[in-house]
């Protein structure tokens, strides 16, 4: 067997290993917390004999170890569950929504990354100048406000006062119907409600690479590889392509974690826009204790860190053959 | 006599700093001849490293030429645009090898594709044709042709180091420049270097511009020799010359801070001070202050570059007392003189 193929299929068991721990880790954690999703039925004056009833029948009087052995084993045969809650399969009620959160904030992120990583090279590589010092403040000034309030002023600037775009929804009511469920996304209507909400990730989270990517630039615009460039005569553009190689990977460190950080945080933007992410729907199911429902949204969240982690791991090699695993 | 290869006449390069304008270089001359192995030496600071950039076009954002001029085979070029340098000059009639070669090798690029962009940047020749140029010169060096494709982290430092020169010389040029080539490398490698640098004069006629702060490598291995101290050339000439009369007080004390194998018991001299940072104009001797022979003319005015002795027409030193200081320091050493001579006088 190659070392690189050893070395896939090690991370690979790895991984596999790691988002066990990681369901196993969720499934107790959520139990611990007092309470369960009877608790507002009991707040609401629902006799005891009948939560206790609903607590049997949804399963939750058995001992830990058969319910962890339950929830195993119906998740190794593809079945989320149930949410007691919403007394809907699981699947069914996260799907839309986590797709809805995913395709608002990973272009957005990916936007940010590139935008960043974009200005911070320029920031980084005229050290000293009026523009290293003073670039970079709009972006962290920006970024230091918080989401709702951009959020705000973005509706209230480019919504309510300009009327560019519509204030809020992911698309108008009483749209044409579509025959596929990808269908609406494709729509112009869709594209209209999706610029604001956008613009509110990227102005959010525009100041990580830029600033990663900045102290990167300067550091490598230091470097006697550089210098060497410079003398050798290679035009500035060539120079600068060389030095954000260099300087993005900590930017793609950071990237994947970042992402999924925002999957779970832009439930402020989505609130005020009113995009029909995962992010409320998560927020209601924690302070509702549905079990089924928070554990599987979080182990996708973690399943992301943790698989694209793995996959910047391999893109290194690309980039940096100092630490390509060699066949 | 055919005309130099290289001739720099009064050059003067100042840094934009926060403190003012620092003079790196006040007025600096001298000329390297085809073929021939100059020596550009000095302490850290000196000037020698900003000079070397200056021909190449390669001085830091803030730096700038503020008089003086460069003239290579005859062609004045201190004024030359980037565009200019790059198809005229750089890499096919002046390289570079870099201080740092261990770093300065660019480790995320293979060596053949660092020669590459080189060499589209700076000729028409075909990607086959430049990795013919630098296997021929992988082969000069002793690394095995079929590594040209390797990353710079897959050689040891010594080869990363012969690997650097092979880039220097691949599209054949006049002049080498290298900027302190040998200071990270054991004796051994710094041996080997100057054998490859050694085999190129012979059989390429490549003219060699040595910067070091070692002395002693410059009067082994170049025929002329420039001494700079805080941004003037103290002292230049053949290397015989200024080895065997030299007439500037640094480029003697100089000389005799490095051991000697021949005089293995012979006390070490010591330069006492530093170089001082000079802003704005250069209006005396930049050795003044470290000097024991400094007399008031000396803190007046810069002494011009002037020939003497006559052993070497280029032999010249900018001192206003070269003729007695050598004499001076033969007798008394380093201390003051005028003290001594008055007493000797008295005993007299």
């Amino acid at each position: 067997m190659s070392s690189m193929k050893r070395y896939v299929v090690v991370r690979g068991l790895q991984t596999i290993f790691t988002l066990w721990l990681v369901l196993t880790a969720l499934f107790v954690m959520f139990r611990s917390m007092p309470g369960d999703f009877t608790s507002q039925m009991a707040v609401a004056g629902a006799s005891e004999e009948a939560l206790a009833a609903l607590r049997a029948q949804w399963g939750l009087d058995e001992p830990l170890y058969v319910q962890y052995w339950r929830y195993i084993t119906n998740l190794a045969q593809g079945n989320l569950g149930e949410s007691p809650v919403y007394r809907v399969p699981v699947w069914e009620f996260v799907k839309m929504r986590m797709f809805n959160t995913f395709i608002l904030v990973a272009p957005a992120m990916t936007f940010t990354y590139l935008l960043g990583a974009l200005i911070g090279t320029i920031t980084g590589s005229k050290r000293g100048s009026r523009l290293e010092k003073l670039g970079i403040i709009p972006v962290i000034g920006v970024g230091s406000f918080p989401a709702f309030f951009l959020s705000i002023v973005l509706v209230v600037v480019f919504a309510s006062w300009l009327n560019l775009f519509p204030t809020s929804g992911m698309l108008s009511a009483g749209g044409t119907e579509l025959e596929t469920w990808w269908g609406p996304y494709l729509t112009a209507d869709f594209g209209i409600h999706y610029v604001l909400p956008f613009t509110a990730v990227v102005c959010r989270y525009l100041f990580i690479p830029s600033l990663i990517m900045r102290t990167s630039v300067v550091e490598v615009m230091g470097q006697d590889h550089t210098e060497y460039h410079r003398l050798t005569g290679l035009p500035i553009g060539n120079r600068l392509r060389h030095v954000a190689k260099h300087a993005s990977l900590p930017v793609l460190t950071i990237y994947p974690v970042s992402l999924a950080r925002a999957l779970g945080g832009v439930v402020l933007i989505e609130t005020v826009f009113n995009w029909p992410g995962i992010g409320y729907a998560l927020v209601e199911a924690v302070l509702g204790r549905d079990y089924p429902v928070v554990q599987f949204v979080f182990f996708v969240v973690a399943a992301f860190v943790i698989i694209s982690n793995f996959l910047v791991d391999l893109l290194y090699g690309v980039i940096d053959p100092r630490i390509r695993v060699e066949d | 006599m055919s005309r130099p290869l290289l001739e720099i006449e009064d050059l003067t390069i100042r840094y934009e700093t926060d403190g003012g304008d620092l003079t790196a270089v006040s007025n600096a001359s001298f000329s390297v001849d085809e073929g021939e192995f100059f020596g550009l030496a000095g302490e850290s600071g000196s000037g020698k490293s900003t000079t070397a950039k200056a021909i190449i076009g390669g001085l830091d954002d803030n730096g700038w030429i503020d008089g003086g001029t460069i003239r290579y085979r005859g062609e004045e070029i201190q004024d030359f645009t980037d565009k200019e340098l790059n198809e005229k000059l750089r890499w096919k009639e002046v390289s570079w090898i870099p201080q740092s070669s261990m770093n300065s090798l660019d480790p995320l690029q293979r060596v053949s594709e660092q020669a590459l962009e080189i060499g589209r940047v700076h000729t028409d020749l075909s990607n086959e044709a430049i990795r013919e140029k630098l296997k021929e010169m992988f082969d000069v060096v002793g690394l095995q042709q079929s590594r040209i494709d390797d990353y710079p982290h897959q050689f040891s430092g010594g080869m990363q180091q012969r690997a650097i020169i092979a880039l220097a010389l691949f599209l054949e040029p006049s002049l080498v420049i290298a900027d302190e080539p040998t200071t990270a490398l054991d004796v051994i490698m710094q041996d080997q270097i100057f054998k490859y640098l050694d085999r190129m004069k012979d059989d390429a006629e490549i003219s060699l511009l040595l910067i070091t702060h070692d002395i002693s490598v410059i009067f082994e291995s170049c025929d002329s020799v420039a001494i700079m101290h805080a941004s003037q050339i103290a002292e230049r000439g053949s290397t015989t010359a200024v080895h065997d009369n030299p007439r500037h007080p640094y480029a003697f004390m100089f000389k005799e801070a490095f051991p000697d194998i021949r005089e293995p018991s012979r006390d070490l001299e010591v330069i006492e001070g530093y170089p001082p940072e000079l802003i704005g104009e250069v209006s005396s001797c930049s050795f003044t202050d470290r000097c024991p022979w400094a007399v008031e003319e000396c803190h007046q005015s810069a002494p011009p570059l002037e020939p003497v002795g006559d052993d070497d027409a280029t032999h010249a030193a900018s001192c206003f007392r070269s003729d007695e200081a050598y004499e001076l320091y033969e007798r008394y050493g380093a201390t003051d003189p005028s003290a001594e001579v008055e007493a000797e006088q008295g005993g007299n």
